[in-house]
């Protein structure tokens, strides 16, 4: 069958403002999908809710658009069911560092082969632009005319302390390496985290397309950056708090760490998927556990 | 005999064993052909509080508990205090310490029933025996098998079979068994009024298993594959049994990172089309309750075990009652279909949970199973296992996921990467999926998914009536309320001839039968282990039926066989 990039679409238009980075977010991926050769009925994709979500309509894929904050959870249970889907979860940072943010640290931690796609347009936007985590201290939002009071947490320091087995750092205003990127985090086996910086000139107008140039530096450019190592990682996420550099490219990968479903005791060798298990059982030998 | 059964109870702290010796004389009495019920209680600590475990057995089967007892067999002196005023005329005490000393009223209760008292120091003949002082318990229980007259290779049968397993020097366990069994302190009148020989057993043994057991093998025989779960009294025991049987059973037992995890994990996992279930009480339902909603709209199916237990808030959370039924049939925001069950002993639940799955299926909607303590922990014994139920799913190709139809009910297909794809959605949405704020599809899509509880409504069974039609007196209730009254009506303890009729399906809810009896002029009274009638308002909100008389408890405790009689007898409870 030959895949083309309108396969990935419905006749849905986005509804999202001119400017927007969700558009090259959803391009990328549905890019991406085609060229790894995933077809749009091999693929599940995991919306959550928010101005990223409302893009689901215009996806034709399998996906479920669920809950404010859960789409990470829900894009586990699907993985669970069946491992042949390429299972991706589509969240933005309010939803993914507030609402949801134990399933995106136990994710990691399990290491679910799936990849999580954050819409880091910092700030919760569909709400109309109240402050999240990657809101700069002090920045003036929704109902914080003096600013935005607390810290920043340091979302790459948070992540990396996980121990992550992919964790990568994308730009919506570039969507080649964004592609790379996504097309990596599907191919690699375990949880990638993509975290994506993303414009939105609605809500976050001082972060335009210039800021974001000036600031972004791509991982390439540096001569001896080791990707496999954690520490130079850590180095790294340390230099982006104290300058307000943000590096793209993979932050940190590595492969030694087995899968959630790999290390199943229950499901060793067993090669179909539990969708296809659904049948009446024979449960005489399984008395013996009552109790 | 005493409402047909022979009791024994046991009664001590938290982590003395209670619960081993308990276990380890149910087992046996089923081994040896007699039904029990057996039922623990304990406090929400790990080591002291009160604790008891009462099994009472039978030649029929039945499935409660009674508020008296013939032999009360008591490791601390506060479970003494406790219970020795329930101990039945001519019964035994065993004390489990070298001296006793009764209050003068206990005294007095002693005499004037004729009650035996044998003091034994368990620990101390395990330590002659060369056992650790854990196994003092098994010295009780031989004891116990003795006074119950019945043969000791039963006993150590049984217990070479569950400890076979286990790292556990079964010599020395033995040796405690027979110890005890074998205990000059043993006298033959002590068995006097313990009438082993009335009860005539069958031959067959019994099985032996807990409701939450039922549940989890009904999950299993019914294609279950996957269960997300996190631990919260009565409703764990589901994901021990699960999780120890998963190497055998081969499908995956996963303990999420909290409630809203586990059942996120559960409807992502039944859109892609496996079967899969969680498991939960009344706080961490409470926290499921948006995923609820959201299965309720985007007509995902899913299935939730409601494990119920006493009070709001953190509640009394080792006791029992039914006082979540207005919440498993309300909870969660918006208009949305959905099916309430509850079930009421292990056979119930065997079969209930594989239901539970098919009308999840078919109607693409969350169906609660309603449990309760009671059931969830109480040990049930049974000759065998009803029927597997055939696998209904409904599964069916379409051109759209939402496609208005006549029944309500939409094409629904396993995601298949040969298949259409499809969008689930918590947002309203148009036949293909996609959001809609259009009033009139917002309208007829809300409606499409009404249209399905008519149709759930003419599957489900009308409540079941139990005993004679002439019965003047009908009561009604739901989940573990039908054990002590199906126990009172086919044993005949009742003076008066009573019937039951016995709510499974509680959502949506059958009235006819009901009314109709209350048309013919019988007496109706609604018994409830809730505080205000929950079965009964949603009866009322269906059928505009009041009831005039309601047996209501809310103690954390669950009807005994005595209340229902005393109630009947105009007693006070
Ligand atoms: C439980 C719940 N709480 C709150 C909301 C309201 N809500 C909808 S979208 C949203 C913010 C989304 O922010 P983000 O995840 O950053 O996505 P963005 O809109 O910025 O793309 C909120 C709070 C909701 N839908 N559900
Ligand atoms: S508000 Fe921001 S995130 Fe939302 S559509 Fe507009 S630009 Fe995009
Ligand atoms: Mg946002």
């Amino acid at each position: 069958m030959s895949i083309d990039i309108n396969m990935y679409s419905t006749n849905k238009q986005p509804t999202w403002c001119p400017g927007c980075g969700n558009f090259a977010i959803h391009v990328s991926l549905k890019k991406a999908l085609m060229e790894l050769n995933i077809s749009p009925s091999q693929a599940f994709i995991s919306f959550d809710i928010g101005c990223n979500g409302n893009g689901a309509d215009t996806v034709n894929t399998y996906a479920f658009k669920g809950l404010h904050g859960r789409a990470i959870a829900l894009a586990t249970g699907a993985h669970i069911a069946n491992r042949k889907y390429t299972v991706v979860a589509d969240i933005g940072d309010g939803a993914c560092f507030h609402e949801g943010i134990d399933h995106l640290i136990n994710a990691i931690k399990s290491n679910y082969d799936m990849t999580i796609l954050i819409h880091d347009n910092q700030n919760f936007a569909l709400t109309t632009g109240q402050a999240t985590v990657t809101t700069k201290q002090g920045k003036k939002m929704y109902a914080l005319p003096e600013g935005k009071p607390e810290r920043d947490i340091d979302i790459n320091q948070l992540i990396l302390s996980l121990q992550p087995t992919f964790f990568a750092k994308a730009y919506s205003g570039d969507p080649q390496q964004l592609t790379e990127i996504i097309k990596k985090g599907i191919e690699h086996k375990g949880c990638s985290v993509i975290q994506i910086s993303q414009t939105c000139p609605t809500y976050n107008k001082e972060c335009t397309p210039q800021w974001f140039n000036e600031h972004i530096i791509k991982l390439e450019t540096l001569s001896q950056y080791n990707n496999s190592s954690l520490e130079d990682a850590q180095k790294l996420a340390k230099e982006m708090a104290q300058t307000g550099k943000i590096y793209t490219g993979i932050i940190h990968q590595h492969s030694n760490t087995p899968t959630f479903y790999d290390r199943l005791e229950s499901r060793k060798d067993i090669q179909s998927e539990l969708v296809d298990e659904v049948q009446e059982y024979d449960i005489t030998q399984l008395l013996k556990y009552c109790n | 005999m005493y409402l047909n059964r022979i009791i024994v109870k046991f009664g001590g702290q938290s982590g003395q064993g209670i619960n081993s010796v308990g276990t380890i004389l149910t087992k046996s009495l089923n081994r040896a052909g007699y039904y029990t019920f057996s039922n623990r209680e304990y406090p929400s600590l790990i080591k002291g509080g009160f604790a008891n475990y009462q099994i009472d057995i039978s030649n029929s089967s039945i499935n409660s508990s009674s508020k008296k007892t013939n032999i009360l067999c008591c490791m601390s002196k506060n479970s003494l205090n406790q219970y020795i005023t329930d101990v039945l005329p001519n019964g035994v005490v065993i004390y489990d310490a070298q001296t006793l000393e009764l209050e003068p009223q206990e005294q007095e209760y002693v005499k004037e029933n004729n009650i035996k008292i044998l003091n034994i120091d368990s620990k101390e003949v395990a330590k002659q025996n060369n056992a650790p002082a854990i196994m003092a318990n098994a010295v009780l229980a031989g004891l116990v098998w003795k006074i119950l007259k019945q043969k000791i290779e039963i006993l150590t049968d049984e217990v070479e079979e569950m400890f076979k397993d286990k790292n556990i020097d079964m010599e020395a366990e033995k040796a405690c068994l027979l110890a005890g069994y074998n205990t000059p302190l043993y006298v033959e009148n002590l068995s006097q009024s313990i009438d082993t020989e009335k009860l005539k057993r069958t031959s067959e043994k019994k099985i032996t298993m807990t409701g939450n057991d039922g549940v989890s093998l009904g999950a299993l025989a019914g294609g279950m594959r996957a269960f997300f779960g996190y631990p919260m009294t009565p409703a764990t025991s589901i994901f021990k049994f699960l999780g120890e049987s998963a190497n055998e059973s081969k499908i995956v037992v996963k303990q999420a990172e909290n409630e809203i995890t586990a059942i996120q994990m559960a409807i992502g996992a039944m859109y892609m089309g496996t079967r899969a279930m969680t498991a939960t009480s009344g706080g961490g339902f409470d926290l499921m309750s948006e995923t609820i909603s959201c299965s309720g709209i985007s007509e995902t199916p899913l299935v939730i075990v409601l494990a119920q237990r006493i009070g709001a808030g953190t509640g009394v959370p080792t006791w029992t009652g039914s006082g979540d039924i207005t919440a498993a049939v309300k909870t969660a925001h918006g208009d949305f279909p959905r099916c309430v069950i509850q079930i009421s002993d292990a056979k119930s639940a065997f079969t209930l949970t594989q239901k539970a799955f098919n009308i999840a299926d078919k109607y693409q909607l969350p169906v609660i199973i309603l449990t309760e303590k009671q059931i969830a922990e109480g040990l049930f014994s049974i000759d065998s296992l009803p029927p597997i139920e055939k696998i209904e799913r409904g599964l069916q190709q379409g051109e759209n996921r939402y496609q208005i139809t006549e029944s309500g009910i939409s094409p629904r297909w396993i995601p298949s990467q040969d298949e259409k794809p499809y969008l689930h959605t918590s947002d309203e949405h148009n036949e293909d999926g996609h959001s809609t704020e259009n009033a009139q599809e917002v309208y007829e899509m809300s409606k499409k998914r009404d249209k399905k509880m008519n149709l759930l409504k003419d599957e489900i069974a009308e409540p079941e009536y139990f005993g004679s039609p002439k019965a003047k007196t009908v009561l009604v209730g739901s989940g573990n309320t039908k054990n002590p009254i199906l126990d009172i009506i086919t044993n005949n303890l009742s003076s008066e001839d009573i019937a039951y009729l016995h709510y499974e399906y509680i959502y949506p809810t059958k009235t006819e039968k009901l009314t109709k009896l209350a048309q013919e002029g019988k007496r109706i009274i609604l018994v409830e282990n809730n505080q205000t009638g929950q079965l009964g308002k949603l009866i009322t909100e269906e059928s505009g039926y009041q009831f005039n008389e309601k047996l209501l408890k809310y103690d954390g405790r669950p009807f005994f066989i005595e209340d229902i009689l005393n109630y009947l007898e105009g007693k006070s409870i």
